[in-house]
């Protein structure tokens, strides 16, 4: 059954919510919603699936999941295979990656008419009505509870700040790319950075990734940050230090020359030039999607990066109004907009007041070669938490068995952050084959307060690179 | 896999051989403990010198060593506690006969604490004549080169998804044996030297020996060097060996087991394997992935003791992996014919019908057997169980012995798996040597199946659940999933699933967890450190997710068998 149409909307249906952004968060709210019996319409203009679907995760896992045969081509003839004449084809694997990704599209269509949640297409925006209003292609919709999932985008340095910044791409470019590049320069040293850098050499591309400081990933424990600045460089990344871009030409090849500053502390600022790049590619952080929501229309705060204001329920400063996800930066990841996106859902139509996300303990991973798994405290964060004496670190550092026959070996490092006097687990982090599906379970142990003594107590599993962490002496 | 420890002592530890007897005696002490009643079967006695032995005080008993363990009083009486009488020039507090996993292990944890510790290591070749060296089951026969000829077979596999992923690579692909075997067999050979290594670091005395009691107090072995041992406490961590079938003709002859498997030289071609353990059903499946025509030959069951829901999958996908399955079937006998191939003669139990085939190799995986009758065990008294020949422990490892101990594949009731003969081994160090008084705990081992599509799972199965609890007191949380790595890759993933086993009450403690799919022994080793640690269903829930990985799925599970909806995860 319908509700009656509210007074003020033109819609001929009447929602009990609004869900501004078809990605995962706004998708899982939506869904969840629709399960507890609201009716909810959904605003996207794209394709649904949002970041993690269509320039995220899962295309970024796919073309990590096809650098990762690189490696293993290298080990074949180790382990007794013969296989002359390997080629890569870019092509083949764009067009199963893109085909994948518009079936996940076609899958997400239909959860959400299956679910009977209206799509509403097209770009949403706030209008000065006194209920909250959203109004699309000149149509207003209103509704009880509006959820502003909108998302991030990558961040484009200006033409005024660096000069031909706009003739570098973005990670939403590298999923268009028709073809390998030759010649790769990324710019940055988060882990959007690390991934591609890694992705693009591992396939052959001779690239170069220019960070500011002299690590890459500095937010993470510094196990992490240095050990991947060291495993980049193993894999061939050319890893420029210290180094900013200062500005980007174009030759007459339609090739970029990327004009580069390198000051060393101590050392005198050197000018140099990478040329005949075909894909620049700027890693240097995202931005929430929130400036052409008309957000100052019904008084809905953001702070001065434009990142929606919430408080730990998801609510804004205007009542009725929501935001989760990557418009509000905080724990950019999917799994997290999903949970928070599902709790809301819970909290606003089943009237279960608590229900809300804990941000604690979040595991994640960068899918670097190897990869990385973290979850909660970094060392200097579990120093500054608990004070120096009362934090005890357990580290280890071993050659996976699957490179006990192979040429080629990358270690894995590993590193227990330990509090307090029972020794409760606050930080986990690794690098190596496999701690992408290792971080799980332990993920678990550190949400439930593991201490250092259950990890001792649990029987390991022979021979793998988890049991490692269950014998760390 | 395979698991397990312990290189297999002498058939004939006895005198009858040439060279120097080492006699280790242990001898009664001059008194017996006063009005005992109570004995200390560990930590007591690990203090060794004569005085420290006698145990006359309940208190301090209890205080060093809280698993002490009361005894019939007249046992008390007539058994005296045991002191070693020097009859040789070296002086050990610990002998540990069996260098696999667990000797190992006990026997540095003690040296660590500044003990005097002798290991006797000896291994008699199978009846096909492979021998290795120091390390025992898992590094040579086992864990090891299982592990590395399943990460051989899994590069086999990528070779075809690798063609979706852009990948051009001539076909067909060939496989060489002896390129991976030499290599495996290279690491193996360099793990035995670190072994040696490790144990001259840590001053642990190594013979290269077979030992036998001959009464209660004595160990006799033969010594290359011609030197006489005696010792304190005596660990048995022999281990166990592939079984023969008896009444199979020619099995003896033509057969070879994992015992021999990765030691081959050349590939062994078209090969039958018996058995529907592990270890079959490990080594069938990299066999089938490096390319070889593969057959598994099961009379009942596959997995015998694992969850039969997981162990129907893990065939089921082992069979349109490439792997064929001869089912109710059993041998009855295997000849040699004149091409050099294994003419197999066997017997289908449903059909009623004899039917053969030829092989390159037959494999027999009917069971491990600990090779007990070596020690010579009745002679010290040690107990074993009359219908596995497995040694009788209690909760601290002892045997019915007080200072003669038991741990890994011998022991009785016990997991076949090296971590936890390690941990046992080490933990009975530390109760000896070092005033702990910690027990291992047996409950909630973690454990992986290496087939091409691995299993792992911790604690109960879902029929055990059932059995323990009733159907209607749990709850079981499944789902079947697709991993992100077999979409583009056009691979199958029918049998990639995932069940939790949960009490139904209202905390919903978990009861048990199972997956099946890639790096299941990754997956499930955190979750096992959960479990341990008594996690429930809400607080699995309560994890944020890692996606895209296969791990997320463990935490997103919600649908239960009880509500008989579709299990399919569908999207992100």
């Amino acid at each position: 059954h319908f509700p009656s149409t509210e007074p003020g909307a033109m819609a001929a249906a009447a929602y009990e919510l609004l869900v501004l952004g078809g990605g995962s968060g706004g998708l899982a709210g939506a869904r969840r919603a629709a399960e507890l019996g609201a009716r909810v319409a959904l605003v996207e203009p794209r394709r649904l699936g949002g970041t993690c679907v269509n320039v995220g995760c899962v295309p970024k896992k796919v073309m990590w999941n096809t650098a990762v045969h690189a490696e293993f081509i290298h080990d074949h003839a180790d382990y007794g295979f013969e296989t002359p004449g390997v080629k890569f084809n870019w092509r083949t694997i764009k067009e199963k990656r893109d085909a994948y990704v518009r079936r996940l599209n076609d899958i997400y269509e239909n959860n959400v008419k299956r679910a009977h949640i209206d799509i509403i297409r097209g770009y949403g925006k706030f209008t000065a009505d006194p209920q909250p209003t959203i109004e699309v292609d000149g149509k207003k919709y209103t509704a009880p509870h509006i959820l502003i999932a909108t998302g991030g985008r990558p961040t484009v340095p200006s033409d005024s700040e660096i000069p031909g910044a706009s003739l570098g791409m973005t990670s939403d470019g590298f999923f268009e790319l028709e073809e390998l590049p030759r010649r790769s320069v990324i710019v940055g040293a988060g882990y959007i950075a690390v991934e591609i850098a890694g992705i693009l050499s591992t396939l052959g591309s001779k690239s170069s990734l220019l960070i500011r400081h002299d690590k890459v990933l500095r937010t993470f424990d510094s196990l992490i940050s240095s050990n991947c600045t060291q495993e980049l460089e193993n894999t061939g990344v050319d890893v420029w230090k210290h180094t900013q871009v200062k500005k980007v030409t174009k030759s007459s090849s339609g090739l970029l020359d990327v004009t580069v500053s390198s000051a060393v502390p101590g050392h005198k600022p050197t000018e140099g030039v990478i040329q005949d790049v075909d894909c620049l590619l700027w890693a240097v952080g995202r931005e929430p999607n929130s400036e052409g929501l008309c957000l100052d229309q019904v008084g809905v705060q953001v702070d001065p990066k434009g990142h929606v204001v919430v408080d730990e329920y998801q609510n804004t400063t205007r009542k009725g109004i929501y935001a989760l996800g990557d418009v509000c930066g905080k724990a950019l990841l999917t799994p997290v907009a999903i949970a928070a996106a599902r709790k809301l859902a819970h909290r606003l139509f089943e009237g279960k007041q608590d229900s809300r996300l804990d941000y604690e303990n979040i595991p994640t991973v960068v899918f670097s070669h190897p990869p990385i798994g973290t979850v909660g405290l970094t060392e200097e964060e579990a120093v500054a938490v608990h004070g120096k004496d009362n934090v005890k670190i357990y580290n280890t550092s071993f050659t996976p068995l699957y490179h006990a026959v192979t040429q080629r070996k990358v270690k894995c490092v590993m590193k227990l952050v330990c509090a307090g006097k029972e020794e409760k687990v606050v930080g986990l982090h690794m690098q190596g084959l496999g701690c992408d599906e290792m971080l799980q379970g332990f993920a678990v142990a550190v949400k439930m307060g593991a201490t250092k003594a259950d990890l001792d107590n649990t029987v390991a599993i022979h021979p793998t690179s988890a049991e490692e962490l269950v014998t760390l002496r | 896999m395979l698991r397990g420890l312990g290189a297999r002592l002498a058939r004939h530890g006895s005198c009858a051989l040439t060279g120097i007897i080492a006699h280790l005696r242990l001898l009664p002490p001059p008194r017996t403990a006063p009005g005992a009643g109570l004995l200390c079967a560990g930590a007591a006695l690990s203090r060794g010198k004569p005085k420290s032995a006698i145990i006359n005080c309940k208190n301090r008993c209890a205080k060093y060593c809280p698993s002490y363990i009361p005894l019939p009083s007249s046992w008390a009486v007539s058994i005296p506690f045991f002191h070693v009488v020097f009859t040789g020039k070296n002086e050990y507090d610990l002998l540990v006969i069996g260098g696999g996993s667990g000797g190992l292990a006990c026997a540095k944890e003690a040296a660590q604490f500044g003990r005097k510790v002798a290991v006797l290591d000896y291994v008699e070749p199978s009846p096909q004549g492979t021998a290795w060296g120091l390390g025992g089951t898992c590094v040579n026969v086992g864990c090891i080169p299982k592990k590395l000829m399943h990460q051989a077979a899994l590069l086999g596999s990528s070779l075809k998804d690798a063609q979706h992923y852009g990948w051009s690579i001539s076909q067909p692909v060939h496989h060489t044996w002896s390129v991976m075997a030499q290599s495996v067999q290279n690491y193996v050979k360099s793990l035995n030297w670190g072994h040696r290594v490790q144990l001259q670091e840590k001053k642990v005395k190594y013979f290269n020996i077979k030992g036998s009691f001959s009464d209660p107090h004595t160990v006799r072995g033969l010594t290359k060097a011609g030197k006489e041992v005696s010792c304190y406490n005596i660990v048995i961590a022999t281990g166990g060996r592939p079984k023969y079938p008896v009444h199979v003709a020619g099995a003896l002859e033509y057969g070879i087991t994992s015992d021999d498997l990765f030691w081959l030289k050349e590939s062994p071609g078209k090969t039958l394997i018996v058995g529907a353990s592990y270890v079959s059903l490990e080594c069938a499946g990299f066999l089938t992935g490096i390319g070889l025509d593969t057959t598994v030959m099961m009379r009942s069951i596959p997995l015998r003791g694992f969850d039969q829901q997981m162990a129907s999958l893990v065939t089921e996908h082992m069979e349109s992996y490439g792997t064929k399955f001869l089912k109710r079937c059993f041998p009855t006998k295997v000849e040699k014919l004149k091409s050099n191939r294994l003419q197999v003669t066997w017997k289908n139990a449903d059909l009623g019908t004899e039917e053969t085939d030829s092989f390159n190799t037959v494999m027999w995986a009917v069971g491990r057997a600990p090779d007990t009758k070596t020690l010579n065990l009745e002679a010290a008294g040690v107990k074993t169980n009359s219908e596995t020949g497995k040694i009788i422990v209690d909760a601290s490892e002892a045997t019915s012995v007080p200072h003669i101990y038991a741990i890994g594949d011998i022991t009785e009731g016990r997991p076949e798996l090296t971590p936890t003969a390690i941990a046992a081994g080490k933990l009975l160090a530390q109760r000896l040597f070092s005033q702990s008084s910690e027990l291992m705990d047996y409950d909630n081992v973690p454990t992986t199946v290496f087939t091409p599509l691995e299993y792992g799972c911790v604690g109960l199965s879902e029929e055990a659940a059932v059995q323990r609890h009733g159907s209607d007191n749990i709850e079981v949380y499944h789902a079947y999933y697709k991993p992100l790595e077999f979409t583009v890759a056009e691979r199958d993933a029918t049998q990639c699933y995932i069940k939790m086993v949960c009490l139904r009450e209202r905390e919903q403690r978990i009861l048990g967890l199972h997956f099946i799919g890639p790096n299941a022994g990754e997956v499930i080793q955190g979750f096992a450190l959960g479990i341990k640690c008594g996690a429930t269903y809400p607080q699995m829930m309560k994890t944020v997710g890692i996606h895209p990985t296969c791990a997320e799925e463990v935490t997103k599970l919600h649908i239960t068998k009880r509500s008989g909806l579709d299990a399919t995860v569908t999207g992100c």
